[in-house]
């Protein structure tokens, strides 16, 4: 470009420090190449050649020369460099002529003052409203779909804006955004976001000139500005303190495109600078403006959630049990861990015998990462400036991702990945995406510590605190309440990148760790002038017609780890619970952990569409989930140390499968030799080859149930003796999880039992009783006898309750025969504890006691259909004794087996005195949630299989025939399930093949969508290798009608179970409860469990009590079947609307239930 | 309570099962001209004593090549996946000079692999008990000869699974080595005889096939000496028009005679999966420099190792013949370089179908 000298001048201003610490370092490198030339030279020119020998002068000469060029070429190289660096695009290149002519005078040198009402007279050419024309080419264009692949780029352009302004570099951005914006052709890529943001650098910089150039390139590429456009631009005026004129022209423009300027203030997300700069240049051009009062928060109406959002009757929320300065304490703590961004852990792995190999290992490793993090740097260092040189040419390459965290920040990182990298290797896609991600996160930590976030925060939690401290006066109210009325925090906006952008970060910092990290040919031998080799491999691996790269480690590398048995563990914080109670969840953006940004739902990376839907909903909307969430993260744990002492005693030692602590790899099957004598025959090789692969499988399957349990264990241990938190988010139906993944309530038995309530309560008058009837429950002995006879039961095995709480591992072991061996456990102890003190009724209780609903799916189904039959098969009905579902299946099917027998089917003969409610209790269970033929029979044929004196010849058959009879069994009692079954089913049917995903909105107001769609291929190319990137979550695909149709049934089966949890913690929470779940098992205190059964059948009755089929048919319809939703849509499609239609008119029928009754059902859930 | 901590597994949506089932209607192959048959038995028998030979006859359907293998005096053991055919071969046993036994089994989906419990109706070491078949040596003569007709569809399918078989020393070959002599179609007979002067044909199968077998093509039979047979006894044009095409290809009938010295050297049932993963390496990126390929392969040093095979660093995959992929593998294996001669690892996912 032709820049005048004053032009050039601006420029020499632009470059940037990284940029210059980037510059200064590939200097340093390549005068470093010449040096060792350079000095050799010099010795020359002090010595010159002497006497006559002749030969050698020549020689000695054409070095020289040699070297001379060779200088040269490196001075040149280096100045080139320099150069290049220098010269940004700044004006752009204005394709409209009528725009074009504004910016024509300034190029003749017009004097400086001249030079703003210039620009003001060209902001006001693109203020303009877009001729006729011009809106149509620009209809045209957005009407055009986006390919995948172009959809990708444009990924990568804006994440690449985005970074740049992050890191302060927007001329960079400016200039790649004007060399794309100059060629007609590659201006198609650049969206109305990406000129925003290049934008909003501007005006954060408060540079006027160059914004308006990007106001004009914008309005030149055919786009219409935005409220974003028109907030940049005026927050840029408010800044500089543009005259009043200028501002005024803009927002009048501003409304007549429609936007009032109160929008400024309502509608976008600004951090508290840039909202000031705005406000300064709106109240500048209109003294009168004010900003939008904050509306008082709007309450949730919903008639499920009137009594909690009621301000009248009783409330005792729950305090916790800690006092104020504690938690105070505890929150700086946390803080402390997210800043630090990994926890280590101390490995409760046996320590290994400190012998001079372990020593010498250790020793190596040790050596060998300072090594690493040298060459880590070094290879980045270079990357860095090849990336920048390229960025500087106009390419939107990964450079301002790699100035995002410190080159520091990066290698540890890197070092970290390269620690845990499993010994098979791990597949390239996965690698790149968990280094992506990881800097990600990394990046959006460090954005909240730049704008000042962190104090804030701190600031307000203490404030917040005063609401959950033992030791305070605040009147009762939810924490989300109290948090809002505390005054707005908002925290920046961030927007995640795209997986493809995850991906090509990720990748470019794996190759890196490829290329730098070496190792000695031989570990074994000193350091000295041995060859290096590579310690990391990309390899190929082929499963079936399918080429998988694979980044793998040098066998003697992983031999080495091993050797040296490091005694720690790496965690990144958001896998270890919170040492503090979580964030509030108060909108989808923020909740959780204190720093790092944690999703109200939980999905597969890359699916936009929960988000997208939650966005949409008034706040109020999701008021009901983001409190229950919010309190179930507030419960308080801690680790039940007697239980994880016993635990790790059998940890360290040899494992033991059956109470599901995983031997270690010493225990592990062995071949009986591993070679064979010469002159073996292929057969006997081959037949060692099974043996090897089969004890290889079993190896590595114990290897993964270790490790798992390792982390839990450790964890475990690392908060022994300490006070923590679960926070939780939700799945795309509203199921509730634990955020941190391996130290969960969650887990097996195991991980259950090593959790209890921080906070204990007195065991009350009938507290005990649960106490007992809960051990009872765990055994799982008494399933069909009443509570009152579990409890006598529990009398009666008194003496063996006691030995097993005393002597554990050296009594009769009568838990280890439980069902739930673990919590069997920690239930005997507490129940001993309870028994041996001096006034039970007072004795403080941390354990949990659970509530089970009996096949909770069935439940909602009989509900949902009034079914009689099925609703008391499944406990809604009072009953002496709890009915049990899967015998009554048994017993009918074994009735059809008779019938089948007498006429002679030899199946139903050979499977006479087999058929037993354990072989269909799981087919049971899940077909409620889905489970088609093929999968029960798999299931059956499990069972079967189980059985050693079944003939298993018969097992395909028998299965066959089995699953078979259990879906005619479920058809015949739960008559009213399959028609609901159905109808949802074909709703889902006709919806899917219209072209739409399946969407609805719980009774608690969570907006529900399947992400089933057909797969989207997209090809991440460049680097190590292409990946190629498949989504069966992407929008723009058809929907996957299969996965839509069999989705629907149980996704909103799943919908109102969790309904039901969230009304239920909800209404307990306002009696002063600790209540937690598992999905359909609820957890409290056993003296709150009379409390909790009542809340839990009185909301069931309510939520049911709803015309749930009925307004899910309104919602299909209003959103499937409008004249809006229709008018797009093809004749063949408007037919299926049609038939859709009559579907939901015709809902299923309902029976005589009198659904009251669940009230006074004992067993409904127990 | 009883929970899935995942969401709903995808897996249980799906209603579709392995290939197995879903081709019942498949058309099948018979040898129906009677001067065929007659050449064919020259080429089976060659001039062998018929008597001491065991001829294993895939699919014969009506039985025409089952005739004429007994009229010249050959013990015939037929296999026979279709249970219709099975009456009309019983009687050929009567009059003739041969010896035949019937089985009711598909050849072709004998021994499925990686299936922890294997039915016995699908078991080769039940069958051959049953009949009376014993293994041999590896270095010993052919036990058996196999004769069949691909079935179209699987080609591919079932010439990998054999290969595997081969390799693993398992199922038929079990018994020793196993003489294949197969018609399959002009697609991939090419592909199996490929050499690297045909670079669009050469593949990691001919690598494979010609490293085991001496790979001999014996003669192309036009489709018309040929029967079709379908489930429902004939052809239906609107839906079977593509089969229609393809049964009206000429078959080309290949004997695969396993090599005496294939496990020779270090190659052998124990490893010969890092064999096959070296190939299909290569072949990954055929037109990379075969260095390239070893550096991410093997830990031994590439230069040396190319050096004793007398091949040059920049010679790439496609270039290599068979032997000399044998040969690569061969000197790694061999070399006293290192403790870990391999970056591959075993994993069961490599071979699955």
């Amino acid at each position: 470009s032709a820049a005048s000298p004053r032009e050039q001048h601006v420029l020499r201003e632009w470059g940037h420090a990284e940029l210059l610490e980037v510059l200064e370092a590939r200097v340093r490198q390549l005068r470093a190449e010449g040096t060792p030339e350079m000095r050799v030279k010099k010795v020359q020119v002090d010595r010159p050649p002497q006497g006559h020998s002749s030969r050698w002068a020549q020689k000695l000469e054409a070095e020289k020369r040699v070297k001379q060029r060779r200088q040269k070429e490196v001075d040149q190289q280096k100045q080139a460099l320099t150069q290049e660096f220098w010269t940004l695009h700044k004006e752009p290149k204005i394709w409209n002529k009528k725009l074009a002519g504004y910016l024509q005078p300034s190029k003749k040198g017009t004097p400086t003052n001249s030079e703003e009402k210039q620009l003001a007279q060209a902001l006001q050419a693109a203020l303009g409203r877009l001729s006729s024309r011009e809106a149509e080419a620009l209809a045209r264009k957005k009407a055009k779909a986006v390919e995948a692949q172009i959809l990708v780029l444009q990924q990568k352009f804006l994440a690449f804006f985005e970074c740049c302004v992050c890191t302060g570099q927007v001329p960079l951005a400016h200039h790649v955004l004007v060399t794309h914006h100059n060629n007609g052709d590659r201006q198609q890529v650049l969206t109305l976001h990406m000129y925003n943001t290049v934008m909003l650098g501007w005006a954060r910089k408060g540079s006027f000139r160059e914004l308006v150039y990007v106001f004009l390139m914008l309005k030149d590429a055919g786009l219409s500005p935005d409220l974003c456009s028109y907030a940049a631009a005026l927050q840029c005026m408010g800044r500089r303190d543009q005259d009043v004129r200028t501002i005024q022209r803009c927002l009048k423009q501003m409304m007549e495109e429609g936007f009032q300027p109160q929008l400024l203030f309502t509608d976008l997300v600004l951090e508290e600078e840039d909202r000031a700069a705005l406000l300064r240049a709106v109240v500048k051009a209109e003294p009168a403006f004010r900003p939008p009062p904050q509306a008082p928060s709007p309450v949730n109406t919903s008639t499920l959630l009137k009594d909690i959002y009621s301000k009248e009757g009783p409330v005792s929320y729950p305090k916790l049990h800690l006092p104020l300065d504690t938690l105070q304490d505890l929150f700086y703590q946390q803080l402390h861990v997210e800043l630090s961004s990994s926890v280590c852990v101390q490995s409760v792995e046996k320590a290994p015998v400190m012998s001079k190999e372990v020593i010498e290992a250790r020793k190596t490793l040790q050596a060998l990462r300072e090594q690493w993090e040298v060459e880590l740097l070094r290879v980045l260092r270079e990357t860095k400036a090849t990336m920048g040189r390229q960025a500087y040419e106009g390419q939107p390459t990964l450079y301002p991702f790699l100035c995002l965290l410190s080159e520091g920040e990066f290698v540890s990182i890197l070092m970290q990945v390269l620690k845990v990298l499993p010994a098979q290797g791990e597949p390239l896609i996965q690698l790149a995406h968990n280094l992506g991600l990881r800097v990600l996160n990394r990046h959006l930590v460090k954005q909240k510590q730049v704008t000042n976030h962190v104090q804030k925060l701190g600031q307000r939690y203490s404030q917040y605190l005063q609401l959950l401290a033992s030791d305070t006066q605040v009147a009762p109210c939810l924490p989300r309440e109290y948090w809002e009325s505390l005054g707005p925090l908002e925290a920046p906006a961030q927007q995640p990148w795209s997986v493809p952008v995850l991906l090509q970060l990720g990748k470019q910092l794996a190759e890196l760790l490829v290329q730098a990290v070496q190792m000695p040919r031989s570990l074994a031998a000193r350091q000295g002038a041995q060859r290096s080799i590579p310690v990391l491999y990309h390899v190929y691996s082929f499963r079936s017609y399918r080429q998988v790269g694979i980044l793998k480690p040098h066998p003697a590398f992983t031999h080495l780890l091993e050797t040296a048995a490091e005694p720690t563990l790496t965690f990144e914080t958001t896998e270890v619970p919170m040492l503090c109670p979580p964030l509030p969840w108060t909108s989808l953006h923020s909740g959780a952990y204190l720093l790092s940004s944690t999703k109200l739902m939980r999905a597969t990376e890359g699916t936009t569409q929960h988000q997208r839907l939650l966005e949409q909903c008034p706040p109020a909307q999701l008021h009901g989930p983001l409190d229950a969430l919010t309190q179930l993260g507030n419960c308080a744990w801690r680790v039940n140390g007697h239980l994880l002492d016993l635990v790790l005693q059998i940890f360290r030692d040899k494992g033991c499968m059956p109470l599901g602590v995983p031997p270690p790899r010493s225990e592990a099957p062995r071949p009986a030799r591993y070679q064979l004598p010469p002159g073996s025959t292929p057969v006997h090789k081959s037949e060692l080859r099974k043996e090897l692969a089969r004890c290889l499988k079993v190896a590595r399957e114990m290897h993964s149930l270790r490790s798992e349990a390792l982390y839990r264990l450790s964890l475990a241990q690392h908060l022994r003796h300490r006070v923590f938190w679960l926070p939780h988010n939700m799945d795309f139906r509203g199921r509730t999880y634990p955020c941190p993944p391996h130290f969960n309530h969650l887990g097996s038995d195991l991980a259950r039992a090593l959790l209890e309530f921080a906070e204990g309560r007195p065991l009350g008058p009938r507290g005990l009783d649960w106490l007992k009837i809960h051990l009872i429950n765990l055994t799982g002995l008494k399933k069909g006898d009443s509570l009152r006879m579990r409890l006598a039961f529990a009398d009666e095995v008194m003496e063996e309750i006691l030995d097993s709480a005393d002597n554990p591992l050296t009594g009769r072991k009568w838990w280890m025969e439980a069902d739930e061996p673990w919590q069997t456990l920690a239930c005997c102890m507490e129940v001993a504890h309870a028994v041996r003190s001096p006034d039970p009724a007072a004795y403080i209780s941390h354990l949990p006691v659970h509530q089970d609903g009996s096949c909770n799916g069935l439940q909602h189904y009989a509900a949902l259909g009034r079914d009689s039959v099925g609703a008391a098969s499944v406990n809604l009905t009072p009953s002496d004794l709890p009915q049990d579902v899967y015998r009554e299946v048994a017993t009918q099917v074994e009735e059809f087996r008779q019938q089948d027998a007498k006429e002679g089917l030899r199946v139903a003969q050979v499977l006479e005195g087999f058929i037993s409610r354990k072989v269909v209790k799981q087919t049971v269970m899940t077909v409620v949630y889905g489970v088609t033929r093929y999968g029960g029979r798999l299931q059956i044929e499990k069972r079967l299989r189980e059985l050693s004196d079944f003939p298993q010849e018969f097992v395909w058959e028998a299965s066959h025939y089995l699953v078979r009879q259990v879906f005619k069994s479920l058809q015949e009692m739960f008559t009213s399930t399959r028609a609901i079954q159905h109808w949802l089913t074909e709703s889902a049917n006709l919806i899917s093949h219209a072209g739409w995903p399946v969407e609805w909105v719980t009774p608690l107001g969570i907006p529900i969508i399947q992400p089933y769609h057909r797969e989207s291929k997209v090809q991440v190319k460049g680097g190590l290798q292409s990946i190629t990137l498949t989504s069966s979550v992407d929008e723009s695909q058809k929907p996957n009608t299969l996965k839509q149709k069999n989705g629907f049934p149980p996704n909103f089966i799943h919908s109102l179970d969790s309904s039901h949890m969230m009304l239920t913690a909800l209404h307990c929470y306002r009696k002063g409860l600790i209540f937690v779940s598992v999905h359909d098992c609820f957890w409290t205190h056993a003296a709150d469990i009379p409390t909790m059964n009542e809340v839990c059948r009185e909301q069931f009755v309510r939520l049911h009590s709803q015309p749930i089929l009925e307004d899910l048919a309104k919602f299909l319809k209003k959103r499937f079947c409008s004249v809006s939703s229709i008018k797009s849509l093809k004749s063949s499609e408007r037919a299926l609307v049609t038939k859709l239609q009559e579907t939901l008119q015709s809902l299923p029928k309902t029976g005589t239930f009198d659904l009251g009754q669940v009230i006074r059902s004992t067993y409904f859930f127990s | 309570s009883d929970f899935n901590i995942e969401p709903l597994p995808d897996s249980d949506l799906e209603e579709s099962s392995p290939w197995t089932s879903r081709n019942r209607s498949e058309p099948t192959r018979h040898i129906a001209c009677k001067k065929a048959a007659r050449n064919l038995v020259r080429d089976l028998l060659e001039h062998q004593n018929p008597s001491r030979q065991i001829i294993l006859e895939c699919n014969p359907g009506p039985g025409i090549l089952t005739g004429a293998l007994l009229k010249a005096g050959a013990r015939v053991v037929a296999f026979e996946s279709e249970k219709t055919f099975i009456p009309h071969l019983e009687p050929l046993q009567r009059n003739m000079d041969g010896e035949l036994q019937v089985v009711h089994c598909d050849f072709f989906k004998m021994d499925p692999r990686y299936q922890e419990v294997v039915r016995p109706d699908v078991s080769s070491q039940a069958i051959f008990q049953n009949l009376g078949i014993k293994a041999v040596p590896w270095s010993a003569g052919v036990p058996i000869k196999v004769f069949g007709i691909l079935p179209y569809k699987h080609e591919r399918r079932i010439l990998w699974k054999i290969l595997f078989d081969l390799y693993s020393c398992e199922s038929i070959y079990r018994y020793g080595r196993v003489e294949l002599n197969m018609f399959v179609s002009e697609k991939e007979f090419r592909k199996l005889i490929a050499t690297p002067k045909r670079p669009d044909l050469y593949q990691v199968m001919a690598v494979l096939w010609q490293v085991a077998c001496d790979v001999k093509f014996l003669h192309m039979e036009p489709w018309s000496s040929f029967s079709v047979h379908t489930e429902n006894g004939h052809l239906e044009k609107s839906k079977h028009g593509e089969s229609v095409n393809l049964l009206k290809q000429n078959l080309y009938l290949v004997r695969m005679t396993p090599r005496r010295t294939l496990f020779t050297e270090n190659l052998s049932p124990l490893n010969y999966d890092i064999f096959f993963h070296l190939v299909k390496h290569c072949f990954g990126k055929r037109n990379a420099p075969i260095i390239r390929h070893l550096r991410s392969l093997s830990t031994v040093d590439p230069i040396n190792i190319l050096r004793q095979i007398r091949k040059n660093p920049g010679d790439t995959a496609a270039r290599m013949y068979p032997h000399d992929f044998k040969k690569l593998f061969e000197t790694i294996e061999q070399s006293e370089d290192s403790v870990f001669k391999w970056i591959y690892d075993y994993c069961p996912e490599d071979m699955e179908f």
